[in-house]
């Protein structure tokens, strides 16, 4: 849907406002106000509320939009959260909520540069998943080899990454098509070594980097947010930032203007496995115990973070910090669903609807501000 | 015609040559004769598949009971996912075995394939959890009554049938979390003074179980008592209430023991109560399918809750626990695989 100019807006308003007489019965109240027995009418109203909501957010200054809507509506979400469910603001769950955080955060990060690039990673649940093989293997073997299996994690990580991005650059495989096959290829080989029972332990030096930290502020929020500020930065500021887009904009036009294609997109899906592979290692030391699918629901709640945050499946748009509020949003509604001990059929609804509302409403917030 | 197009077409040939040999093996399959003239019936064991320890066990436990039986055993991978598992229900029916075991991973969804294997005259054996149809040769499963009431009745106790009950969900429409339900429901619906607080569906995740349950815990309500599906929801349980600091924790309630459930209550003073049921199910399953293949009549069910290696775990559990085994471990497992047979699979430490 390409965005309403005023003049549009006003004339959409007033087509929903007043509907034409089709049939001789036209409904009396033409306020606005829908009787539940016209789905029709009810539809009309519903559209008419949104086409009103995005006229008067086009209104509003391009820098409102940029930086005050974001702001904004993290705000207004604060607000609704503290009268739905006040127990979020303790500060104890806020450190669940903050540790939780910093592993969704770094997954959504390197997700935001493959999907910037056009691309799409659907392998960092698997190299998480070989994090905590890797970790409590070699804990298994030897326990002061702790550092070796950190380095190692990452080197999995960055090896899963070059080579989804060499496929992707050289072979021309598509990105769906090549980071699935990727993460058939890392369960196999954990399969095959483990036999499907992994044995150790998580160390427990390992651990406080997850349980403690600063005041309530744990470590692994603080790495991952030193993490989301060079990702923020080089973005923004740098030369590679203005590569990553220009590839995820049009590799032809990058490729004419002698930007190496295969370097970017290389780059960017290897920095999205290494931070896969630190997420995988942060959520290790959190759960502290052996499971070899800790990685499952990452692939799509990265995703799904850095789509609410802004960031578009065709690339070149979207912004890390905005994928960072999105994992934050993310995890706010998972969190109070949960809080509610609404039944959990009940919260996959609630999830959802609160998910499509706010990609919604942030796509309208992305017409002034991502644009 | 291109060079190209002349390549593709050898490989099509190619391809063609050797599916028609494999068809041709697969003709052949079934029951089979062997050279003293004794029949070697053919059992497709459509598994959970590698999805964790627990499958792992049991298909190393269902490969034993077939080489004892002297039965082929084809397997057959689930992935962990119902919509994965369906196509291998189809291709083991088309392989036209003798008998068919499967461990249904979505009862509703599997009911349409059972049921066409049982029209076309293949026994078939529902293994740990069953579909929405009675149209199978046997079911081998635990039964509710005695499997999760003891140890709902133990929690309730242990609550003094007052307070706020932790919840921890399996899979929704898994057969055996709704068996589970079934049994805990029946017990708490007495107690109307326990108040379940339901922290959602593990999935059968540990790490999912510690999420959710660290952020219930973190809500500031005080717990009385916690029940988790499946032993990684108890084991997520009690990891959340030990990095909580929790002290004392909450009785925990629960199924499916495992030796790493053992090691964190003993270490960490925790009452718990859980299930001793190893997946050793399959052992049973290919004994029944074996029989049910040569014509035998089988029960149309069999709780095997009554077999010595089920029953419950009460507190105090040192007597249970193994060192030696790693956490992986169902307790119950070594009663029937030897100790070479659990190494093999990772489960000596």
């Amino acid at each position: 849907m390409k965005p309403l100019d005023r003049t549009e807006a006003r004339s959409q308003l007033s087509t929903f406002a007043a509907p034409p007489n089709q049939g001789g019965r036209e409904p009396r109240n033409v306020s606005g106000s829908s009787s539940p027995r016209n789905p029709v009418r009810t539809a009309g109203v519903v559209r008419l509320a949104y086409e009103s909501v995005a006229s008067t957010l086009l209104r509003l200054p391009p820098t409102v939009r940029g930086y005050g809507l974001p702001i904004g509506t993290s705000l207004l979400v604060a607000a609704v959260v503290a009268v739905v469910e006040p127990g979020f603001y303790r500060p104890a769950n806020l450190h669940v909520v903050m540790q939780q955080y910093a592993v969704l955060g770094l997954v959504t990060l390197g997700q935001v540069l493959v999907l910037l690039v056009s691309g799409i990673d659907l392998s960092v649940g698997a190299v998480m998943n070989a994090a905590l093989i890797t970790i409590a293997l070699m804990n298994h073997y030897n326990e002061n080899l702790l550092l070796v299996s950190l380095v190692l994690c990452i080197l999995i990580g960055a090896g899963v990454g070059v080579t989804n991005g060499l496929l992707v650059s050289l072979r021309d495989v598509p990105p769906f098509a090549a980071t699935l096959g990727m993460t058939a290829c890392v369960q196999g080989a954990i399969l095959v070594y483990t036999k499907g029972i992994p044995a150790g332990n998580i160390p427990t030096a390992l651990r406080p980097i997850a349980l403690d930290g600063i005041g309530i502020v744990p470590y692994s929020l603080l790495i991952c947010l030193a993490i989301g500020l060079v990702v923020i930065v080089f973005l923004s500021r740098g030369s590679y930032g203005r590569t990553i887009y220009a590839v995820g904009r049009s590799a032809e036009v990058a490729r004419r203007v002698g930007i190496s294609t295969t370097a970017v997109r290389v780059s960017a899906y290897t920095l999205c496995g290494v931070f896969a592979a630190l997420a995988g290692i942060i959520l290790s030391a959190y759960v502290g115990y052996v499971d070899p699918a800790i990685g499952g629901t990452y692939n799509l709640q990265s995703i799904a973070a850095a789509v609410v945050g802004g960031v578009s499946f065709i690339g070149g748009e979207g912004k890390p910090a905005g994928a960072l509020i999105g994992a934050l949003f993310l995890l706010t509604v998972l969190n109070v669903t949960t809080l509610s001990s609404l039944n959990p059929f009940t919260q996959l609804i609630v999830q959802g609807v609160v998910m499509l509302v706010a990609v919604s409403l942030f796509h309208l917030i992305k017409r002034g501000s991502f644009a | 015609m291109s060079r190209q197009s002349v390549r593709r077409g050898s490989w099509e040939t190619g391809f063609a040559a050797v599916a028609a040999a494999l068809l041709a093996l697969t003709a052949c399959g079934g029951s089979s004769g062997t050279p003293g003239g004794t029949k070697t019936y053919t059992i497709a064991f459509i598994s959970q598949g590698t999805s964790n320890s627990w499958a792992a066990q049991l298909d190393a436990v269902a490969s034993k009971a077939a080489k004892a039986d002297g039965v082929k055993l084809v397997y057959f991978n689930g992935q962990g996912d119902a919509t994965k598992q369906l196509p291998e229900i189809d291709t083991a029916i088309a392989q036209k075995p003798d008998a068919i075991v499967l461990v249904p991973l979505g009862g509703a969804a599997d009911t349409g394939p059972v049921e066409r294997a049982m029209s076309q005259g293949i026994k078939v054996v529902l293994c740990d959890s069953t579909i929405t149809s009675q149209n199978y040769t046997s079911l081998v499963t635990p039964h509710a009554e005695t499997a999760a009431v003891p140890l709902a009745q133990w929690l309730a106790d242990k609550m003094n049938h007052q307070g706020n009950l932790l919840y921890i969900g399996g899979l929704p429409g898994n057969t055996t979390t709704i068996t589970y339900d079934q049994g805990f429901n029946s017990v708490m619906q007495k107690y109307p003074s326990i108040h379940i607080i339901n922290a959602g569906n593990a999935n059968y995740s540990i790490s999912t179980a510690k999420q959710l349950a660290a952020t219930a815990i973190a809500s500031g309500k005080t717990f009385t008592g916690a029940w988790g599906v499946g032993g990684e929801a108890v084991t997520g349980l009690m990891q959340a209430l030990i990095d909580a600091k929790v002290n004392p924790a909450p009785p925990i309630g629960g199924a499916a023991a495992t030796n790493g459930i053992l090691r964190l209550a003993i270490q960490n003073k925790m009452e718990v109560a859980s299930l001793q049921f190893p997946p050793t199910s399959s052992q049973v399953c290919i004994d029944t399918a074996y029989k049910a293949a040569k014509g035998e009549t089988v029960p149309k069910s069999i709780n095997i809750s009554d077999l010595p290696q089920y029953g419950p775990i009460l507190p105090p559990l040192d007597k249970y626990y193994k060192p030696q085994f790693s956490d992986d471990m169902y307790v119950g497992t070594d009663s029937v695989l030897t100790v070479d047979e659990l190494k093999a699979l990772n489960l000596v430490k």
